[in-house]
Parts: structure tokens; C-alpha cells; sequence
């Protein structure tokens, strides 16, 4: 609608480039179901506390259903 | 409306590449497909299918304000009781929507009819949005296109405008099933428009969302999850282990729990209720309701959730003419006026026309030899000549 309109893409594909992408999280537990957090003490040294965090709690019911994930269409059939 | 055959780049697939469009070919077969494109006028755009949309998107507002606090209108949709507090909060706290993208039936010469709603986790964002953009631009510099060609397409910048408003300064996780190429690359590129809109961002399957003791969900740095765009249906999510503590966190969610009243195609058939007749609605019944007989023996079954025309089944004359199988249906069917889709050269176009933030802004054209749009249906892009 616009010619003038400028579509800049700064972390996909070469507009990665430079970019700085957070990317996935990486998992930093500390044992199954815990997860690590570090603070400094008083005396500036780390302090590792781990808090119980259950995980998997989303993502299951493709799963079950039909056995995949995918799936938001066009058409006579989207959702 | 016209679909007129052209020549595609002979680097467009480098193109993608460049572009981080790595779904254009899926299971070996073209989705991406330029060797034809669909010419709309100006006039066609504006008055046909953007002043519908907008029209349309006002009376689903409508609906769900009137739904919303009538458990009448939940049941039929078969929506879970526990989740109603939920879902009605939501619409009260006026929690925004990023998006949504309205499937059309659209031949050029009669009102554009809704087949349904996409209004939770629509795709093809990124192709409507860019690729299909680089098209135009490199299109014209080649000569493929008319120096003059335009778009319907202002996706870009106006999802970059709707983060700043949605995010107020929230950091935003951007969750979905990341291991499905065509969904990672959906948010990959939302996590790069709510960048530009200065948003910090995390992005992380579903599956790696935690629930912290104490209440909370946290990312895997344990970053509690203040806001968060969701690529995974709200109806699987009420079916998720965690989903009975959806109403306890303070995570809000985009789109928001609302919008399961409108991805449901049981909304369908309240559209038709609450505004009979309107040109751009298909008449539509709950089945077992006696209005069904006014369809007569042709119309489409569509299970009220279904995905990628799943379970999907067109009548006509009392024999079904095209099925899709799936594993949908355990909630119920409504029946839809049977809309045949326009056939051009033997293919058959569903326009989907986006909503960011409410705004008609954004044209994709899905086609297909099968009348039931499905998962294997080829993008092609759209020009206005």
C-alpha cells in the first residue's frame, strides 16, 4: 500500500548478522525438577539457591491428540 | 480478480534463504509458489475485502462482549466451564490482540463470504508479511510485475506498532512448538518485529515453560513470565497438566484467553444468529439445531475445533463430494451454507485478509486443487494492478 515501506529484518536470515539474538533459554538446573538461581552473599561470593520448578506442564496435548504439533490453516479449516 | 501466470525469480529459493524463510518448500512440494499471482484492483481491496474485514471484525467483537458473561452463549460453545473466569477476565481487563487473519471466499465479483476465523494462532504471517513483499519489489525491478503494482500490505510496521502498545515495557516470551519448522518460523520473525518495536525478548518451546513453587510460570533462566505470545491454541492448553494454574498466574497472555470464543467455529454460527443476512456471513447453525434444515442437503461440517480443515467434510446433495479425516469432533459440528470456492485454472483461492490490532492491513492467498483448503496448500502472492 505504501511504496515507499521498508520491511527490515534484523535477526532472521543475513539480518542476523550483528544482531544480537537471545535465542532459546538453555536449561541451568540444578538437578531434575530444581532450578538453580545465583546470588551474592554478603561476603560477595555466589550463593546457588535451587527452587523446585516442574516443567512440561504445556506442550503435551498434540502430543496425545494426533501426535503432532502443527497445525493453524487456511481456510475451510484454521483456527 | 484475476490469477495471472508469471515467471518466478530464478533465485527466489536464495532469496528465502537470505530472508530465513526455510519453509517454503514442505515434504518436497512447493508452498512457496510464484509461478502465478492473483491481481486484485484497488478498488477491489478496499471496498470488497479490507471495509469487510474491518466490518466483520467489529461484529466478533460484539459477539464476545455479548458471550462473554452469558453462559448460554459458553455452553454452545462447548468452551470448559472451569475456564470461563479465565476467559471472561481477560475481557474485561480489555487485554489486547496482536492479530488475527479472516479466511475468505472471494471470486471478484460477489461480497466476500467468512468461512472462518483464525483469531488464536494464525500462520503464514511471515510470508504475507516479507517474502511475499521482496516479491513485489524484485518483481517490478525484473519486469515481472507492472512499474505501477502495489500490495495490500502494511503487516510489517503495523505488528512492530502493536508490540509497543501491547508490551507497556514488559519483557515478552515468545512460546510455540519450536519443532515445527513453519511455527519457529512464525516466531522467529514476531520475535523480530517485537525487537524492532524495542521489546526485550526470549523465545522458548512450550514444552520448556515451568511452573515455580510458590505459583508462577518461569522461563528456564526462572524469569517469571510476565507477558507472553503464545503460538499453541488455547484449546490445547485447557487440555495441558498445567492448565489449572492458568487461572492463578499472572501471565498474560497474547491473544488472550478471549479469543477462544472466536477461534471456535461454533462462533460461526452465533455471527449468523446475531446478524442474519449480513453479505459477507454464511448462514450457519449448531447441529442439531432445526435450523439446520434451512441449509438443505448441501453444506459444510466443520467440527468447532479443527485444524487444517481436519474433519472437515463438504456435502452436496446429500453426498459428500470431499472429506479430510482427523481426529476432531468430540465437541460437536456446526453446519455452514455451502460457499463453493472460486475456481481459477483449476485451482481453488481462500484469501486470508489480517487484522493487526483490529486493522484490516494484510492480504494472503492460499490455493489448492482440493476445495478443503488443507496443510498441503501453496502461498501464491497477490499484487494490486
Amino acid at each position: 500500500m505504501k511504496r515507499s515501506r521498508r520491511v527490515v529484518l534484523t535477526m532472521m536470515g543475513s539480518g542476523a548478522i550483528g544482531a544480537i539474538s537471545m535465542g532459546f533459554v538453555e536449561r541451568r538446573d540444578c538437578g531434575s525438577g530444581f532450578l538453580r538461581e545465583v546470588s551474592r552473599g554478603l561476603d560477595g561470593r555466589p550463593v546457588v539457591t535451587c527452587h523446585g520448578v516442574a516443567y512440561g506442564g504445556f506442550g503435551r496435548w498434540p502430543h496425545q491428540f494426533h501426535g503432532h504439533g502443527h497445525g493453524h490453516g487456511h481456510a475451510h479449516g484454521g483456527g | 480478480m484475476k490469477r495471472i501466470a508469471c515467471h518466478e525469480r530464478n533465485d527466489w529459493r536464495a532469496t528465502a534463504a537470505a530472508t530465513g524463510f526455510d519453509f517454503h518448500t514442505i515434504d518436497g512440494e512447493r508452498y512457496w509458489d510464484e509461478r502465478a499471482f492473483y491481481a486484485f484492483t484497488l478498488d477491489e481491496i478496499e471496498r470488497r475485502i479490507e471495509a469487510p474485514t474491518s466490518e466483520i471484525d467489529a461484529m466478533c467483537i460484539e459477539l464476545v462482549g455479548r458471550a462473554i458473561d452469558d453462559e448460554k452463549y459458553l455452553r454452545r460453545l462447548r468452551l470448559p466451564e472451569i475456564f470461563w473466569p479465565l476467559i471472561r477476565d481477560s475481557w474485561h481487563r480489555d487485554e489486547g490482540s496482536l492479530y488475527g487473519r479472516l479466511d475468505l471466499s472471494f471470486d471478484g465479483r460477489g461480497p466476500a463470504k467468512l468461512l472462518e476465523y483464525n483469531a488464536d494462532t494464525p500462520t503464514s504471517i511471515f510470508e504475507a508479511a516479507v517474502f511475499q513483499w521482496t516479491w513485489l519489489e524484485q518483481g517490478i525491478e525484473r519486469h515481472i510485475l507492472r512499474a505501477d503494482a502495489d500490495q495490500f500490505n502494511s503487516l510489517h510496521e503495523r505488528l512492530i506498532e502493536a508490540w509497543k502498545k501491547l508490551a507497556n515495557g514488559s519483557h515478552l516470551h515468545l512460546t510455540g512448538t519450536m519443532e515445527n519448522a513453519e511455527d519457529a518460523g512464525t516466531l522467529a520473525y514476531l520475535e523480530d518485529t517485537a525487537r524492532q518495536a524495542g521489546l526485550e525478548t526470549t523465545l522458548l518451546d512450550i514444552e520448556a515453560i515451568g511452573w515455580r513453587d510458590g505459583g508462577g510460570f518461569v522461563d528456564l533462566d526462572n524469569r517469571e513470565i510476565e507477558l507472553a505470545f503464545k503460538l499453541y491454541p488455547w484449546e490445547w492448553m485447557f487440555h495441558d497438566a498445567f492448565a489449572e494454574k492458568l487461572a492463578t498466574a499472572p501471565t498474560r497472555w497474547i491473544e488472550p484467553p478471549w479469543k477462544a470464543v472466536l477461534s471456535n467455529k461454533g462462533m460461526l454460527a452465533l455471527l449468523w444468529e446475531m446478524f442474519p443476512d449480513h453479505p459477507n456471513l454464511l448462514p450457519a447453525f449448531f447441529e442439531g439445531d432445526p435450523n439446520t434444515e434451512r441449509l438443505g442437503n448441501s453444506f459444510v461440517r466443520k467440527p468447532l475445533y479443527s485444524r487444517e480443515g481436519a474433519n472437515i467434510a463438504l456435502i452436496r446433495e446429500g453426498v459428500t463430494v470431499a472429506e479430510q479425516q482427523g481426529p476432531y469432533g468430540a465437541e460437536g459440528f456446526i453446519r455452514q451454507a455451502l460457499a463453493p470456492l472460486p475456481n481459477f485454472s483449476g485451482q481453488y483461492p481462500v484469501l486470508g485478509s489480517w487484522l493487526i490490532d483490529h486493522t484490516p492491513c494484510g492480504l494472503s492467498i492460499r490455493e489448492d486443487e482440493n476445495p478443503i483448503t488443507g496443510n498441503t496448500s501453496r502461498f501464491l502472492p497477490h499484487a494490486i494492478l
